[in-house]
């Protein structure tokens, strides 16, 4: 057997559950330190849904990216993270595996709070002091094994890469971001699903696998709640590629594209999603649990009253979270969110104030209705 | 050789310097944990002050044990200075400083030894700073010769401002509390 690690590296296999991190170097440090393995298929992403997809269709080829990064130890116990009561939860179970029970929410599929539920902890996350491959402790000072976690869909192109070979998996995509990689396409399209894409497509060849984007379109969501809101003219110029995407803020990250519907209105939606990520703060970090719903609210207060006193008091509590605050990367997120549906909503937000958007959801809506 | 009156008085003087020191090293503790978001250079200060002044009132803290048992005017033991209330004069009293030099001498070596320890021990022992400042305080308060009304006045001043510090700590961490309870009661497990 060529050496897995050696593989992964010339593959150039990185994380598909939004980080990018090289997998050669993490299931490096995992075998090293004989690291329990958490399978992350929880879709924790707003919209996300290629980690059921990847369950349901691939279960062989994920279990033999498991034997692999574990070395078929033995007794190697891995277990495998799903929302509660969910079908993958169920899949996993069926096939006899070990799963991780995972509450339903944003940030407990974060791969610190998997690491803490496994130890018995609550599904919050973690500050990493250090990665937990190499064991650690929490902030409490309770000792933490060493843990590697990796997304279902790095799982099954670690097979993919074993049995098919680096050259084949360097077939797909950029030198930079090589590898085929899903992407869920959500949201107002024909055929919402979970498609075979790879990094360098135009945006709208990877749409068109769902049905194209409809002429009426005039907003998307790439990453989620964590990601960052398009223009239609923006999509339709863009490539899907870390290069690409970095232009309007964002990334490919856990690969998931929302297409808004336009009888929605916006502004209402990305309300929603603000205060849905503020109410999912862990309660951990003071930026986050306090930062967030203030964010919520000089939102609101903006998009309720646009004058320059609202817009100065939104822009400076955005600027607030500059340089990455709280423990982990739930605050970031929101505000990357906030900061392009800001920049993105201009026209849309100055219509919603003097009450003058008649879209679903849209203030002079809410009173015909 | 120190005479007798003079050992007497360097006792009471490096006593009242150690409390208005340590008080002034709780209250710059204080402020650190009771701030969101301790930034900028005053943070660092505070911080810097907390660690050396408490380091650099070991010294006067030193002397004013040592004057107050070789003074001889008075029979106090070695010993008394850890075991509380063994003293021949005045257990009570002189039993309360014992108990804030045994808790001092915890919170120092804990201290030293945080980035070896787990954080929640060290932080669970930093807690009893404040027993040890209060019974530094009942020490010094209760000690005070009448005739020597200054040496009170600044034991009450340091009683005051350390506690008023105490409770703006209470206040503030009151709105962190209370987010914290509201959110640690949703589901995560």
């Amino acid at each position: 057997m060529t050496d897995i690690v050696e593989l992964l590296q010339t593959a150039g296999l990185t994380g598909r559950g939004g980080a990018a991190f090289s997998s050669a170097i993490k299931v490096k440090a995992a075998r090293e330190n004989k690291a329990r393995l958490i399978v992350n298929a929880c879709d924790g992403e707003v919209g996300a849904a290629k980690d059921a997809w990847v369950v349901e269709h691939h279960l062989p080829e994920l279990l033999e990216g498991v034997e692999l990064v574990t070395g078929g130890r033995r007794n190697a116990k891995t277990l495998f993270a799903a929302h509660r009561d969910s079908k993958t939860a169920r899949r996993f179970a069926d096939a006899g595996l070990r799963v991780l029970e995972t509450p339903e929410r944003y940030v407990s599929s974060e791969e610190t709070s998997l690491i803490s539920l496994a130890h018995g902890g609550q599904a919050r996350p973690m500050a990493k002091r250090a990665p937990f491959v190499f064991g650690g402790r929490d902030s409490q000072g309770k000792r933490i094994r060493p843990t590697v976690v990796l997304n279902a869909e790095t799982l099954l192109r670690v097979s993919q890469i074993n049995r098919y070979g680096a050259d084949w998996f360097r077939s797909f995509g950029t030198t930079a971001e090589p590898g085929p990689r899903l992407v869920a396409v959500g949201g107002h399209v024909e055929r919402r699903g979970v498609y075979e894409a790879e990094a360098g497509l135009r945006l709208t060849s990877v749409l068109a696998m769902a049905g194209g984007l409809a002429p009426d379109i005039e907003y998307v969501g790439v990453g989620g709640m964590g990601g960052v809101l398009l223009t239609a003219e923006e999509v339709r110029s863009a490539t899907w590629d870390g290069p690409g995407m970095k232009r309007f803020g964002g990334s490919m990250g856990p690969g998931l594209i929302t297409v808004w519907n336009p009888r929605d209105c916006p502004v209402e939606v990305a309300t929603r999603m603000i205060a849905f990520g503020a109410g999912e703060s862990a309660g951990q970090c003071g930026p986050c649990m306090f930062g967030l719903p203030a964010l919520s609210r000089d939102w609101i207060a903006f998009s309720e009253n646009s004058n320059r006193e609202t817009h100065w008091h939104l822009v400076r509590r955005l600027g607030q979270f500059s340089g990455g605050r709280g423990a982990c990367g739930h605050p970031e997120g929101v505000v990357r969110f906030a900061q392009s549906a800001l920049r993105v909503l201009g026209a849309e937000l100055a219509k919603h104030a003097d009450n003058s958007c008649t879209k679903a959801g849209g203030r002079s809506y809410a009173k015909l209705a | 050789m120190l005479t007798g009156s003079a050992l007497w008085y360097l006792s009471r003087a490096t006593g009242v310097v150690s409390i208005v020191l340590l008080t002034i090293v709780v209250v710059m503790g204080v402020i650190t944990a009771g701030r969101r978001r301790p930034q900028g250079s005053s943070a660092t200060v505070a911080m810097g002050v907390h660690r050396w002044l408490s380091l650099g009132m070991l010294v006067f803290l030193a002397a004013h044990i040592v004057t107050a048992i070789i003074d001889g005017y008075v029979s106090i033991s070695w010993w008394a200075i850890l075991v509380p209330f063994i003293s021949d004069y005045e257990p009570l009293l002189v039993g309360f400083g014992a108990i804030g030099i045994d808790l001092l001498i915890v919170v120092v070596l804990t201290s030293y030894l945080r980035h070896r320890i787990p954080e929640r021990l060290w932080r669970g022992v930093h807690w009893a700073s404040y027993g040890m400042w209060v019974v530094a305080i009942v020490h010094g308060f209760m000690f005070g010769t009448t005739d020597q009304p200054v040496l009170r006045l600044v034991t009450l001043a340091c009683g005051v401002i350390g506690g008023l510090f105490a409770s703006w700590r209470v206040a503030v961490s009151f709105g962190d509390r209370e987010r914290r309870s509201q959110i640690s009661v949703q589901e995560w497990s």
